[in-house]
């Protein structure tokens, strides 16, 4: 029953892409689009619901486990796969020609989304590194048509330089996983051998060498993908060019979902190294990431540019969480992952009729937006004050739990730093957000009845489900559900 | 694998590095990836599934793939060469001194011998070198290739092979790649008149 929802879940959105792909007019495609879209996450929440109740005994097959970690990932898909979905039809209804002729470019659109969204789909749900590296290169071919799928100039850059820094980051990571498939198992040809349990069984008994190279290698590559600094230079490109519902999929989904692989790697192969070791190295990224961030929240930005920017940094608070490796530092990752998702893709859907009708915020910040559109201030407001950690925010308290982690892990130093550039991040994005709303109207005003109604409800759903989770992140710390993330991770 | 046959490929890497039109850096790859085809089949003969695999691979590295590049290349004519690039010499030089400095840095990976281990980095390291210092898009997307190939080597050294479904994996998702660097490669073009990806400075903070 549980494989059965394995394999549906990632192949619902595939026959989605097929089925689109074959619909015979426009409208035809938009309902195919929102049914299949509807359907995937569907099945998506159940395996998600399944991993999270039976935390304590992870479900697990030849080749797929559904536990708890991946249960949280799998929900955060599944919620921003659907509402990028929902809003697909609005943003393509105002797309002029792009990467491909009109006619075929929403075909290729839906195509491409839903191929993208059933790789993230299927991730978290393989057992295996060597499927989880195919499945996160899978990715990397639609979503690069994704982000250039407006075929402006920008676009294109910023679609080729996805390509081909992520290519050849994932590429550094499979000469990583082949050097760690040889020091398992030389000679044996088996593909269970990169299984997360075979390699977290194995790890204490690699060699030094080997063991150090592979790991450096996998997750030096996977971080260009996760767009960790300082192989992030895709990252603001991508994401500000892409359209914003791929924006939102991009920031809150393609970008966690590789950081769990990287997760899994840390649990299951860190043994193998000198202590510390492997947490120093993601320790590194995360600082690093937090730094090169800080002083872009502090610049005036175009919107979606400031948005990408504030990934890096909640990626980087990613690394530092996961580098802690405490109790406390792991609630507050998965708060933080479930946090980020809802308040980034909230902005970026705000994108959308921003840049309709101010479409100069595509280069300069934006000022006055609660003069010019009340719906869109309000969303603006919401996501931009739970990314800077503003109070009731979810991510407050997991930033605080990250931080509490980090003292409870004896690394006094690394928490003061990070506590400093996230007050810092903070100050930055809270002058953004006093600016955007209330500075000197730089836009028009606007009205929109329609998407105007759409915003002020998907900012009410995204405004509760993160008050919902700060209370559940109030009551994690302690809690049974941290040490089966802990134990079951891999 | 033999030290002989490591350093003709990694040569022919490097021959991408200094070779001054897109059409002789495909053939270079071509005859790159049909060698490492070749040694895949005759080691792999005797056992069927390898040389399925093997035979798999060939052809779709060896043939299809530089095929699809030349398609390419034919679909987007330069008007002339690319200027602005290094001095061939100097490319030489500044890729060999990477390679060599990182094949020495390298500790034993575990491969079948030395030779692999470090002929593997070696045409991962040129792989990015070759994108790095080459500006046409086509050079960039022979550079995965390159890249693509040095993780092959180490893939045939590894004692007892990969599992099939990864080699096969691995080829299927670098045609997705290299088919939609090839759709990008032809959209710039269009765009820009030319390949020349430092025309793609627009995006700066």
């Amino acid at each position: 029953m549980i494989e059965a929802l394995v394999i549906a879940a990632p192949a619902c959105a595939l026959l989605t892409g097929a089925a689109t792909w074959l619909a015979r007019t426009a409208r035809q495609a938009d309902l195919l689009n929102s049914a299949g879209a509807g359907l995937t996450a569907l099945l998506t929440l159940v395996l998600a619901a399944i991993a999270v109740a039976d935390a304590a005994h992870p479900h697990r097959g030849s080749w797929w486990v559904l536990d708890a970690a991946g249960g949280v990932f799998l929900a955060v898909i599944a919620v921003v796969g659907l509402l990028s979905a929902l809003l697909a039809p609005s943003q393509l209804a105002t797309s002029g020609r792009g990467l491909v002729r009109a006619a075929r470019g929403r075909a290729m659109y839906y195509a491409a989304y839903h191929a993208f969204w059933a790789a993230l789909i299927a991730v978290p749900l393989v057992d295996n590194l060597g499927l989880a590296w195919l499945l996160v290169e899978a990715t990397t071919g639609a979503s690069a048509l994704l982000v250039a799928y407006s075929g402006t100039r920008g676009a294109l850059e910023a679609g080729w330089k996805y390509l081909v820094l992520t290519t050849f980051g994932l590429a550094i990571a499979m000469l990583g996983i082949i050097v760690l498939y040889v020091a398992i198992a030389p000679g044996d040809g088996a593909l269970g051998t990169l299984d997360w349990p075979s390699i977290a069984r194995a790890a204490p008994g690699l060699q030094g060498g080997p063991a150090v190279v592979a790991f450096v290698f996998i997750v030096a590559g996977l971080a260009t993908k996760v767009g960790w600094a300082p192989v992030h230079n895709w990252l603001p490109d991508a994401h500000s060019e892409a359209p914003p519902p791929v924006s939102a999929l991009l920031s809150a989904a393609l970008l966690p979902t590789v950081v769990l692989v990287c997760w899994r790697v840390v649990v299951a192969l860190g043994p193998a190294l000198q202590p510390g070791t492997a947490s120093a190295l993601v320790l590194a990224f995360g600082l690093a990431s937090l730094a090169v961030a800080v002083p872009f929240l502090w610049r005036s930005m175009a919107w979606k540019r400031l948005l990408a920017y504030s990934s890096l940094e909640h990626m980087g608070i990613l690394a530092v969480g996961i580098g802690f490796a405490t109790p406390l530092a792991t609630a507050g990752v998965v708060v933080h992952v479930a946090g980020h998702a809802l308040a980034k893709s909230l902005g970026f859907y705000a994108a959308g009729p921003l840049l309709r009708h101010a479409p100069r915020a595509h280069e300069r910040a934006v000022r006055g937006l609660a003069f010019a559109n009340p719906p869109t201030a309000g969303a603006v407001g919401v996501s931009l004050g739970a990314l800077a950690a503003m109070p009731p925010s979810p991510l407050f308290v997991s930033e605080l739990l990250i931080l509490l982690g980090g003292i409870a892990a004896g690394e006094v130093a690394v928490t003061v730093v990070a506590a400093t550039l996230l007050a810092l991040g903070f100050l930055g994005l809270a002058h953004a957000l006093v600016d955007g709303l209330v500075g000197e109207p730089r836009v028009k005003r606007w009205r929109s009845a329609r998407s105007g109604r759409r915003l002020r409800r998907l900012t009410l759903v995204c405004g509760t489900l993160m008050l919902a989770l700060t209370v559940a992140a109030c009551l994690l710390p302690g809690s049974s559900i941290v040490s089966h993330l802990m134990a079951g991770i891999a | 694998m033999s030290a002989l046959f490591v350093i003709a490929v990694t040569a022919l890497a490097l021959a991408i590095v200094i070779a001054r039109r897109r059409t002789i850096a495909v053939v270079l790859v071509g005859v790159q990836s049909v060698a490492l085809g070749t040694y895949a089949l005759v080691h792999g003969f005797g056992e069927s599934s390898a040389f399925v695999v093997g035979g798999v691979l060939l052809v779709g590295k060896g043939v299809l793939l530089p095929a699809g590049l030349a398609w390419v290349v034919r679909r987007t004519r330069e008007p002339r060469l690319i200027a602005g690039e290094l001095p061939a010499l100097t490319r030489a030089t500044i890729a060999a001194a990477i390679t060599l400095a990182t094949v020495e840095l390298i500790p034993p990976l575990g491969l079948d011998s030395r030779a692999a281990d470090q002929g593997a980095v070696a045409l991962v390291v040129l792989g990015v070198v070759i994108a790095v210092m080459r500006r046409s898009a086509v050079f960039q997307a022979i550079g995965f290739l390159v890249a693509e190939n040095g993780v092959y080597v180490a893939a045939l050294a590894a004692p007892g092979g990969l599992p099939a479904i990864v080699e096969i994996g691995v080829l299927f998702d670098l045609v997705i790649v290299v088919a939609v660097a090839a759709a990008f490669t032809t959209r710039i073009h269009d765009e820009f008149g030319t390949g020349d990806t430092t025309l793609l400075g627009s995006l700066r903070d």
